[in-house]
This record gives C-alpha cells, sequence and structure tokens, in this order.
C-alpha cells in the first residue's frame, strides 16, 4: 500500500511514516505544495494524508486538480485548523475523511486503513489476522470460521485494534476512537470492553492477542 | 419617546402657552385703546355741553341716543370730576350692562350740577369677545398646520436617517462587507454616514484580525502539540523502558491530550463569543440525542447506569447544527462521566425545555459557579471546566435559560427554550 503525506512539518511527517512503516506501508513525502503537486500527478497513492496549510499554496488546491483528473486515490486531510469551512469544503471537494491534528497515530492508521478498504473495487473488506476474519462491511466477525458474538463497541475495537497490530495504543486512543472527543480521558470506561473482548476471543480457544502495557494502554499482538 | 413626538409635545406646549400670553396681551391693549377711544367721545361730548352751558348760561336739553344718554342733577357743591366703568341693569333685556360714564361738575348762575354723560361699553366688549375664538382658532389652525409639516417634512427630513439606521440594523460581521451608504447633501446626515462606513470598515478590519489570530495561534498551538503527542506514541513503541519510563511517557501524553483539548475549548468558546456559527436551519434535538445515546448506549450499560427518556421528535428548533451537537454531546456526557455506578439519568425533551438529570456524588460548589470557565467541582479535577462555560455561551446565544439544581445525590441541568 502506498501512501503519500503532504505535510510540510518535517519532524511530523517523520513520526507518521517510522509508525506507517510497521503497518506495512510504504511511504513518500511532499514537504511543499509544488513537490506534493508533482507527485500527485505522477503517481497513483492508496491514501494521500493531505495537510491543508502548504508553504506555496492551499492542500485544498491539490485535491481540486487531483478529482479534476479524475483520479480516485483516497484522500485523507490532516489539519491544525479545525475550522468548519475548510472540514465541509474538504469533504465536498471529494476528501474521503479529515482528522483534525493532533491525532492520534493509531487513529490515523485506522482512518487509513477504512479509507483504503472503501476505495478497493474487488469489494474486499476482509481483514484478516491469524485465524482472526473481519468483514467490515457485513460487520461481523469469525474466529477459526466461528462466529464471535461482538457488541457493536467491541467490534470496532477489535477492528482498530487489528489495524494497529503489534502496536502499543493508549488508553485515551481507545476511548477517543470509541467516543469521540468527549468521552476522551474517561478511562476507567475502556475497561469493561477490553475485557470483554479479551474473554470472547479467548473463549474460541485462539491465543491471548491482546497485551496490557503497563501504565500505558494495550497492544495487540500474536 | 420619539424624536418627533418630543419636538411636537414642546412645540405645541409653547406654541399655546404663546397665544394664550399673546391672546391676554392682545385683550389688555385692544380694552386699552377701545376705552380710550371712547372716552376721548365722552370727552368731546363734555366740551360741547360746556360751551353750551358757557354760550347760552343754561343746562342743554337733555338728549338720550341710542348709545348715549345725558343727565343733570343739581347738586350742593361741585363734584370731583372722573371717568367710570360700571355694570348697570338693563330693564329689557335683564342682564348686566357695562357703561362708561364721565361725571363731571357744572355752574349755572352760581347753581352747581353734575353732568353725567354715559355710553355703552357694549361693542368694545363684543368686539373682546370676538378675539377670544379668533385665537383659539388661529391656535387650531397653527396646530394641524404643524402637525402636517412634521408628518410630511419631518418624516422625509428624517428619511436618510432612517435609511442608515435600517442598514446599521442589518449589519453582521459575518455576511455582509462594510456598510456603503449613498450620498446626501444634509451635512449632518452626510457626516453621520461617513461615520458609520469609517466604523463598519474598522470593525470589520479589527473583526478579521481577531478572528484570523485566534485561528493562527489555535494552529501554531495544535502544531507542536501534534508532534509532541506523535513522538510520544512512537516511545511507546520502544521495548526497552522501566515501569516508571513508561507510565511518565503516559502522563506526559495524557496532559499533552488535555492541553489540546484546552486549546479547542477555548478556541470554541471564542468562536462563539465572535459569533461564527451564525446559520441556522431546523434542527431536531430528539434525533441528535438519541445519536448520542446509541452512541454510547454500551457505556452506559457497562456503568450499570438506568437510562430513562421521554423525548419528544420530532419537533425542531431553529439552530446551528454542530452548536447542538457541542450543546447535546457536552450535557450527555456530563451526566455519564458524573454519574454513579448503577446510577440513573433521566432526559425530557419537549417544546418548551430540556431537562437532563442524574445521579451523581453531592456537589461541594455553588451549581451556578460551575457555568464559569475553569470552575470545577473538586471531585472532578479531571474535567478541563469548559464544558457547561460552552453550554452556557450556546445558550446565551439562543436566549435559552440554563439552569443547574443539585439535590445531595441528583443532578439536573434545565435548558427552557424561548
Amino acid at each position: 500500500m502506498k501512501i503519500l503525506i503532504i505535510e510540510n512539518e518535517k519532524t511530523l511527517s517523520d513520526s507518521i511514516v517510522t509508525y506507517l512503516k510497521g503497518q506495512d506501508y510504504i511511504c513518500e513525502v511532499a514537504a511543499d505544495f509544488n513537490t506534493a503537486q508533482e507527485k500527485t500527478e505522477l503517481y497513483d497513492y492508496d491514501c494521500i494524508l493531505l495537510d491543508i496549510t502548504l508553504p506555496g499554496g492551499s492542500g485544498l488546491a491539490i485535491l481540486k486538480q487531483l478529482r479534476a483528473n479524475n483520479k480516485m486515490d483516497g484522500v485523507l486531510i490532516i489539519s491544525a485548523k479545525d475550522s468548519l469551512d475548510d472540514k465541509v469544503t474538504g469533504l465536498t471537494l471529494g476528501a474521503d475523511d479529515y482528522l483534525s491534528k493532533p491525532f492520534h497515530l493509531s487513529e490515523l492508521t485506522a482512518r487509513i486503513a477504512a479509507i483504503i478498504r472503501r476505495k478497493q473495487f474487488d469489494g474486499s473488506s476482509i481483514v484478516r489476522f491469524n485465524s482472526i476474519i473481519i468483514d467490515t462491511q457485513a460487520k461481523v466477525a469469525t474466529v477459526n470460521n466461528k462466529p464471535l458474538e461482538l457488541t457493536k463497541k467491541e467490534f470496532e475495537l477489535l477492528l482498530y485494534f487489528v489495524s494497529n497490530k503489534r502496536r502499543v495504543i493508549s488508553k485515551n486512543a481507545i476511548a477517543q476512537h470509541l467516543w469521540g472527543d468527549e468521552m476522551e480521558g474517561s478511562l476507567d470506561f475502556i475497561y469493561t470492553h477490553i475485557k470483554n473482548l479479551r474473554k470472547k476471543l479467548m473463549e474460541t480457544g485462539d491465543a491471548d492477542y491482546i497485551k496490557s502495557i503497563y501504565g500505558m494502554g494495550y497492544k495487540f499482538s500474536d | 419617546m420619539k424624536l418627533l413626538a418630543k419636538f411636537n409635545r414642546t412645540n405645541i406646549l409653547v406654541t399655546i402657552a404663546v397665544f394664550l400670553i399673546g391672546g391676554f396681551c392682545y385683550y389688555l391693549i385692544l380694552q386699552y385703546v377701545l376705552l380710550d377711544h371712547l372716552d376721548s367721545d365722552l370727552k368731546v361730548e363734555e366740551q360741547e355741553i360746556t360751551d353750551y352751558i358757557h354760550a347760552n348760561n343754561r343746562l342743554p336739553n337733555p338728549a338720550n341716543y341710542k348709545d348715549q344718554i345725558i343727565e343733570f342733577a343739581p347738586t350742593n357743591e361741585p363734584v370731583v370730576r372722573k371717568i367710570k366703568s360700571i355694570d348697570t341693569l338693563n330693564s329689557k333685556e335683564n342682564e348686566y350692562v357695562s357703561i362708561r360714564q364721565l361725571v363731571f361738575s357744572a355752574t349755572i348762575s352760581g347753581k352747581y350740577y353734575q353732568v353725567s354723560i354715559s355710553k355703552t361699553q357694549e361693542e368694545t366688549e363684543d368686539l373682546i369677545q370676538l378675539i377670544v375664538p379668533i385665537t383659539l382658532g388661529l391656535v387650531v389652525f397653527l396646530l394641524i398646520i404643524l402637525f402636517i409639516i412634521n408628518h410630511f417634512i419631518l418624516n422625509k427630513l428624517w428619511h436618510p436617517f432612517n435609511v442608515t439606521l435600517g442598514v446599521l440594523k442589518q449589519f453582521n460581521l459575518n455576511s455582509n462587507p462594510s456598510i456603503q451608504l449613498k450620498d446626501n447633501n444634509i451635512s449632518e446626515f452626510k457626516e453621520l454616514n461617513n461615520a458609520v462606513s469609517k466604523m463598519s470598515k474598522r470593525v470589520l478590519s479589527d473583526y478579521e484580525a481577531l478572528k484570523s489570530f485566534t485561528e493562527n495561534a489555535s494552529h501554531e498551538i495544535q502544531t507542536p502539540i501534534a508532534i509532541v503527542s506523535s513522538k510520544l506514541e512512537l516511545l511507546m513503541q520502544s521495548e526497552s523502558f522501566t515501569e516508571t519510563q513508561m507510565q511518565d511517557i503516559q502522563i506526559i501524553h495524557d496532559e499533552i491530550r488535555r492541553l489540546s483539548k484546552l486549546n479547542q475549548s477555548l478556541l470554541l468558546l471564542t468562536k462563539i463569543d465572535n459569533q461564527q456559527f451564525q446559520e441556522t436551519e431546523p434542527v431536531d434535538l430528539g434525533i441528535i440525542i438519541n445519536k448520542r445515546l446509541y452512541n454510547y448506549e454500551e457505556l452506559i450499560a457497562s456503568k450499570g447506569i438506568t437510562l430513562t427518556q421521554n423525548i419528544k421528535s420530532p419537533f425542531t428548533l431553529l439552530m446551528n447544527e454542530i452548536m447542538a451537537e457541542v450543546l447535546v454531546s457536552n450535557l450527555i456526557t456530563n451526566a455519564i462521566k458524573h454519574n454513579t455506578k448503577n446510577g440513573t439519568i433521566h432526559i425530557t425533551l419537549n417544546e418548551n425545555q430540556l431537562t437532563i438529570s442524574n445521579t451523581g456524588s453531592p456537589l461541594t460548589t455553588n451549581p451556578d459557579e460551575l457555568f464559569e470557565r475553569f470552575k470545577k467541582d473538586k471531585a472532578n479535577s479531571e474535567s478541563l471546566g469548559l464544558g457547561l462555560a460552552i453550554v452556557k455561551k450556546i445558550c446565551e446565544q439562543y436566549n435559552f435559560a440554563v439552569r443547574y439544581d443539585s439535590t445531595n445525590s441528583v443532578h439536573t441541568l434545565t435548558i427552557v427554550f424561548q
């Protein structure tokens, strides 16, 4: 999977690249408007992370051009301008999603994965991890062909874990992903969900994938 | 009170006063002139009688004309000459009539006579009586003229002012360009229009500057926060930390998120203050509430909270949709976050009000203070203390009344739509 990161803050794009590489994505970076324009014209990407404020021009112009050229690369706007106009304009111009800075890298990864899944033309909405098979369209999951009876939040949580497999995810990131910004900080709430999900996964006889990392959060790995 | 009404009131009072005083003075002057005229007639008569006595050494025959009576009466000594007005009863018409009388002495062969010449004052009085209705008529006529002038001419004169006022009322920082007013040849209005145009331009540029400052400030702050946050997340992936170090990283990460939330909430408050959420549309609060509750369904269940609701839907309020979302989500997350295990939440929504009550630990502060920025109850030190400030700010924008009632363990937030 090829990702283009259009972001002028080098330290931030470095972090994103490092994190995404661990999830088997191939990343390229464009730090200014002209480079971004060149790259989007010449190559196709599975997903483009697009910052709106760029040296040399607006990220929205790149998006406009991309869609005018009938290129259907997935576009995820990442902007520190939590300006509503930008969000609405961005989505109207054909962006697939909008994430305002600062974001959790785990959230970013989950959003990228979702965009790429939606863009796949072979209709493949199946996500696999070892013996776990998640159908994101039908919203069902099976382990060793045995169906998992998950609540909707448990399903979201499982998908989130698999999208960020082998990564430590902070409790804050999980809380924000499940319930939105407002519930961030209510960390005790996620414990029940994690516990239930872990129990349901273990009941299928599979390994215990969810590891609790002391003081930090959780890690989903084999 | 309207300027015109105030002007009219003063104008009418002054006019009436001027006419009353003027009429009274006119009355006095006219009375004086007419009496003077009457007196000089009497004096001519006196002269004629005196001349006749001198020439003939006898009294003339008493001669009564229509409005003049001459009488003679013998006296023992000379009478003092004087002119006076007297009221006598007219036997024919049985009413008092005023008479001007000149009394003087005449001597014929050593005998004294009192001569009195009387003239009726009726004509004088008639004349004076005419003055009153004429004056009153003039007052009424003038008032009518004034009314017409005020109504048509003043309204026309004030028209440019009303136009300017109308434009000012329509002025809106978010949608209008600066105010452009038509030229006016009245210098006062010209000055007013110039001042208004200049002011609107300055206000707009100040507002734009403030808006871009808050946005830029937020942007500039969020970027370093985003970098720190991402670096911390990468650090978390390292497996070489001790438990204490990992805990510290998590604390730094949490606080960075808090800083970012704080920044976003303050920015939101500023934006509401700057009225940047002007667009309104019919919003169904019931749908928004249900959507939120659906999202938090499992959360509510995992805390063992019993949720009861009495929500009227569909019914719409004219609001900004984002404001409605923020309002509802703030209230519902508060009711969940500050609830106790196995507690309750009750939500009522109808055309008049939205009430959300929940169980929770007793407050240690005055509930009204919780609407102030950064005021929070001690028991909830983790919250930012901005949620209710945002709720209040949104309610202010739509003239909703918001109230926080708290008994020992039940907290009720009521928003009354007006």
